[in-house]
């Protein structure tokens, strides 16, 4: 049993690469281990910016001996006619070193072929490693690739060095021109001299002894209870996203968390736009007191331990100069009239072909006035109005140009100082809102509306620019639109069907547009939206549910996207399939679909019905009709469908004792209908029968 | 330490370390990266190691001399090293020692910051070296220039020298910089600031800016055709800030933006292949996209 340690020494990776890449180091090692078939108890991988270290422990010596099937020449082909070798069959039986009593026949899809056993010795691990690591290495795929050295070999960042001990014998190898050393390096700025390793342990005890923490989680820990002490001691919050604390996590080797302050002028600044600046600017948090309220105190992590200070005293001298250029762009914008920026608007295209963001804003009024109406919702019409015509002005001004981030926020902040409207400021301020899917929920219902009233102007014009949303990327972010207009349907309750929208958007840049593109005309161009609906809807359903695609196909529809309505049912869905009534519903709505597939709808005729069974079921159809159709309208889907099970023993004894089939073709089609009637209540809940049990 | 010592103790530093000190170039220019020296030497097979001081203009920085971090014009000191040496981060580290910095017990972070220049047909991939949180040098690995793939690849290590004052002389405020022998930086900069600034954002004529780009661009078509790719890239120079100007004066919209830039960066390919052409004969490989 062996120890294997690897550790690859780089120049600064970026944070955003190191998990993907750490991943992928892990996979290849264990693929390529089970490949050559070497064992091993457990695999440890760690990385910074500087290094990726993975671990193998408990690895055998060498790879198991194991027997392989050689396939030579198809039978057919290995023999003539006289039953002869051919040249084929000689040639393969002369590069495997064989001779004829070693071969064997084997059977495949393609049918028989010769071919011969072999067994193939185990191979030491030694050697085995020396031939996978710089596989692995070349293998490893990323996002941007560099050259550096005469080598010319693709990758991140330059590399440093490459440590491979087995137990405490170094494994040469070579890739991109560097050799493998027993030498890595400390801490940039901390440890001058390189580190020799000779084992795991040495690994372990001369970085911790270099200020080299290599262990994700103890850098992790390390920040968090920092950061939690802090708070403690100064009774406040501090707000970290997952890509900032990563930052910290994967950016220092050795983390220590600071505060420092800020002059307490900077606070009349809006803090948004405090936060802005320092988060993405300087990788810094700003601080807020229980009341939610910014403090003049923000927080960083450095990578020395900083006795003297002097990463406070530089950090507190930057964000300074920082908020000093906040407060000239913000102070600059303010100076300009706000709502006359619509005029700059003619002059920033939006997309080519797609004119300039003016003229989006037109298009957006128009559709923010037809949402309006089929949400009912008139009695926002003059303001989402307003806020559409003026929503993009903040594009022009120096606070969005220099940070895109913010628009969107500026538009609304300025309108604020105007003393504007609040409910358009609001507006205007949410609008971008939500990011994506999995985005928290915007609560204003204007902001909602204007937000998918842009997001459905992006998408129709992309579309029609023929812009594809094919493969992983959506550098348009088509499909974030997309999957934000379903997420804004399902929080604002927004129970409308989206096809009429689509149309009216297609229509609607088809009117505004000057110069139209040859080949292009509306209907296609809904179709098209329409078609990206119904995927985006899937798949959001599938991952934010977990729902199985008979569900899905369950509670879609072909002719409609009443995308709340949808999300609901599902909901419904899956909490009937906790329960055992659901089965009895998925019999029910088979045996329906069965007998009246692919039959028109007929009338019903009361006078035709004959039994007694029949006049019951159609009784009590009737009673509980009115009563089940309310529950729909009212989103009570799993009440709805135990209304229809209640109705269960009726229908049996319909089944046993009335036969569908009759020979008078009145009383069939009659019955028909009754069935037919039955199924088109069931289906407003869902089509049970398309669920696989 | 005054502006004038860091010069002079950078100068010092990469002459030791192999580096022919040329002067900066006579021309407004956006960084160091655009002059000559960069631009071409980074082109084609043959080694060089320069190093030359560059005061780099760009106009909508201007803050008229009110804002303490931010001005149209800086210094900037300039490093091109080719082929990449190997221990290139700690050559860097040695020459911050050299100007005094305490390595040991300041944060400094190489903090990922990929450079390109559209108009030159040029990129990298590298970092920002942040000192306490302050940038104080871009550190890059050339991968294209001209539009053409390089090889052998350039490191290049560009100080911005007013940040690094600033932080070795611990100031909050750029014009209470030493320039050397206690004469503050503001005596030789803060006028310029204001004028400059008022100009930028608010007097330059944006027609006659408009006209000259087109000039000076059908001029440098002119000069390669002639073969004459060392002042047709002065030209393409003479664009750029021209754009610069336009551009701060918001007089520039995206759609022309990219129709401009695509003007320059076809330019200054062209100009790269002449000077490789004249060099070293056909140029081997082409890259389109970055």
């Amino acid at each position: 049993m062996a120890d294997f340690l690897f550790e690859l020494g780089i120049e600064e990776v970026p944070v955003s690469e190191i998990k993907n890449i750490t991943g992928q180091l892990k996979d290849k090692f264990i693929s390529k281990l089970d490949t050559q078939k070497i064992t091993f108890a457990s695999l440890e991988s760690a990385a910074t910016n500087r290094r990726f270290m993975v671990h193998i422990s408990g690895l055998a010596d060498k790879s198991q001996d194991h027997d392989e099937q050689i396939q030579g020449p198809a039978l057919n082909i290995a023999y003539d006619n006289k039953g002869n070798s051919t040249i084929a069959l000689k040639k393969f039986i002369e590069s495997q070193g064989i001779n004829k009593s070693n071969l064997i026949e084997i059977e495949t899809k393609k049918g028989t072929y010769t071919g011969t056993q072999k067994k193939t010795k185990g191979k030491l691990t030694y050697d085995v490693l020396t031939e996978i690591i710089p596989e692995v290495l070349r293998e490893l795929i990323f996002s941007k690739t560099m050259l550096w050295n005469k080598y010319r070999t693709p990758f991140i960042r330059p590399i440093k060095n490459i440590l491979s001990l087995l137990n405490s014998q170094l494994i040469e190898c070579q890739f991109a021109g560097i050799k493998s050393s027993n030498l890595i390096h400390g801490h940039n700025l901390l440890s001058a001299e390189p580190l020799d390793i000779h084992s795991v342990k040495d690994y372990i005890e001369k970085l911790n002894n270099n200020f080299v923490m290599v262990r994700d989680d103890e850098r992790r820990e390390k920040i968090l209870n920092e950061i939690k002490n802090i708070e403690e001691e100064l009774n406040a919050r501090v707000e970290l996203d997952l890509d900032s604390l990563d930052y910290y996590i994967y950016n220092n080797e050795y983390p220590v968390v600071f505060t420092g302050e800020f002059e307490k002028k900077y606070l009349s600044l809006p803090s948004e736009i405090i936060s802005t600046f320092m988060r993405k600017e300087k990788k810094l948090q700003p601080i807020y007191d229980p009341k939610g309220n910014m403090m003049k105190i923000f927080l960083g992590v450095s990578n020395i331990p900083d006795e003297n200070k002097n990463v406070v005293h530089g950090n507190e001298k930057v964000i300074q100069a920082t908020l000093e250029d906040a407060k000239f762009f913000w102070e600059n914008d303010k100076k300009d009239d706000f709502i006359s920026l619509r005029e700059k608007l003619k002059n920033v295209i939006f997309q080519k072909d797609l004119g300039s963001f003016f003229d989006k804003t037109e298009r957006v009024k128009d559709l923010t006035e037809f949402l309006a109406q089929i949400t009912r919702n008139t009695g926002l019409t003059d303001n989402l109005g307003q806020a559409s015509l003026y929503c993009k002005n903040d594009l022009v001004t120096r606070m969005v140009r220099e940070f895109p981030s913010l628009q969107g926020i500026m538009g609304g902040l300025y309108l604020r100082e105007n003393q504007y409207d609040e409910d358009i400021w609001i507006t205007i301020y949410n609008h971008y809102l939500p990011r994506g899917f999995s985005d928290e929920k915007l609560e204003h219902l204007g902001a909602g509306l204007l937000s998918l009233a842009d997001k459905i102007d992006n998408i129709t014009g992309l579309l029609y620019k023929g812009i594809k949303t094919s493969g992983s990327k959506d550098p348009y972010g088509i499909r974030r639109d997309a999957n934000a207009i379903i997420k804004l349907m399902i929080d604002l309750k927004l129970d409308f069907d989206l096809n009429p929208l689509i149309q009216f958007a297609a229509e609607n840049l088809f009117s505004h547009l000057k110069p139209k593109k040859i080949g292009e005309d509306a209907v296609t161009l809904t179709l098209k939206i329409k078609k990206l609906f119904n995927i985006r809807i899937e798949n959001v359903f599938k991952d934010s549910l977990n729902l199985k695609p008979d569900l899905i196909s369950a509670i879609m529809n072909e002719d409609t996207m009443f995308i709340y309505t949808m999300y609901q049912r599902a909901r419904a869905v899956l909490n009937m399939k906790k329960t055992t009534s659901i089965e009895h519903l998925i019999i029910l709505h088979k045996r329906l679909k069965n007998i009246i597939k692919n039959i028109e709808p007929y009338p019903i005729a009361k006078e035709h019905l004959v039994e007694k069974e029949e006049k019951i079921l159609f009784e009590i159809f009737n009673q509980s009709k009115t009563r089940v159709e309310e529950l729909i309208l009212d989103h009570q889907y799993i009440q709805a469908g135990s209304i229809i099970l209640e109705m269960k023993p009726v229908i049996d004894n319909f089944f046993n004792s009335v036969l569908v089939n009759a020979k008078d073709e009145k009383l069939k089609k009659n019955r028909i209908a009754l069935l037919q009637k039955i199924d088109e209540l069931l289906s407003k809940i869902a089509d049970f029968s398309s669920i696989v049990e | 330490m005054s502006l004038q010592d860091i010069i002079l103790k950078l100068q010092e530093f990469w002459s030791l370390n192999g580096c022919c000190i040329v002067s900066g170039y006579d021309h407004e220019v956006g960084a160091g990266t655009m002059t000559p020296d960069t631009f071409f030497r980074v082109l084609g097979k043959k080694p060089w190691r320069i190093a030359y001081w560059q005061p780099s203009r760009r106009p909508d920085d201007g803050r008229y001399g009110e804002n303490p971090n931010r001005v149209q014009k800086h210094n900037q000191f300039q490093v091109i090293l080719k082929p990449v040496p190997a221990d290139g981060q700690n050559l860097y580290f040695n020459s911050l020692q050299q100007l005094g910095v305490d390595i040991r017990n300041h944060d400094i972070k190489f903090d990922e910051d990929n450079w390109a220049s559209p108009s030159l047909g040029a990129w990298g991939v590298g970092w920002q070296v942040m000192c306490d949180g302050l940038e104080i040098t871009q550190y890059t690995y050339f991968q294209q220039a001209g539009g053409l793939e390089l090889n052998p690849n350039s490191l290049e290590i560009t100080y911005g020298l007013e940040r690094l004052a600033m932080f070795l002389d611990g100031q909050n405020n750029i014009y209470n910089l030493t320039w050397g022998h206690q004469v503050p930086y503001s005596d030789f900069r803060y006028e310029e600031e204001r004028q400059f600034s008022k100009y930028n954002f608010e007097y330059a004529h944006i027609d006659f800016l408009r006209s000259i780009f087109n000039q000076y661009k059908d001029e440098a078509e002119r000069l390669i055709e002639a073969n004459l790719y060392l002042p047709a890239f002065d030209l393409v120079l003479k664009c750029s800030h021209t754009f610069n100007v336009l551009d701060a004066r918001k007089a520039i919209s995206i759609a022309e933006r990219t129709t401009l830039m695509t003007t320059l960066r076809n330019l200054s390919s062209r100009i790269a292949r002449k000077y490789i052409e004249d060099t070293e004969g056909e140029p081997e490989k082409e890259e389109t996209s970055g």
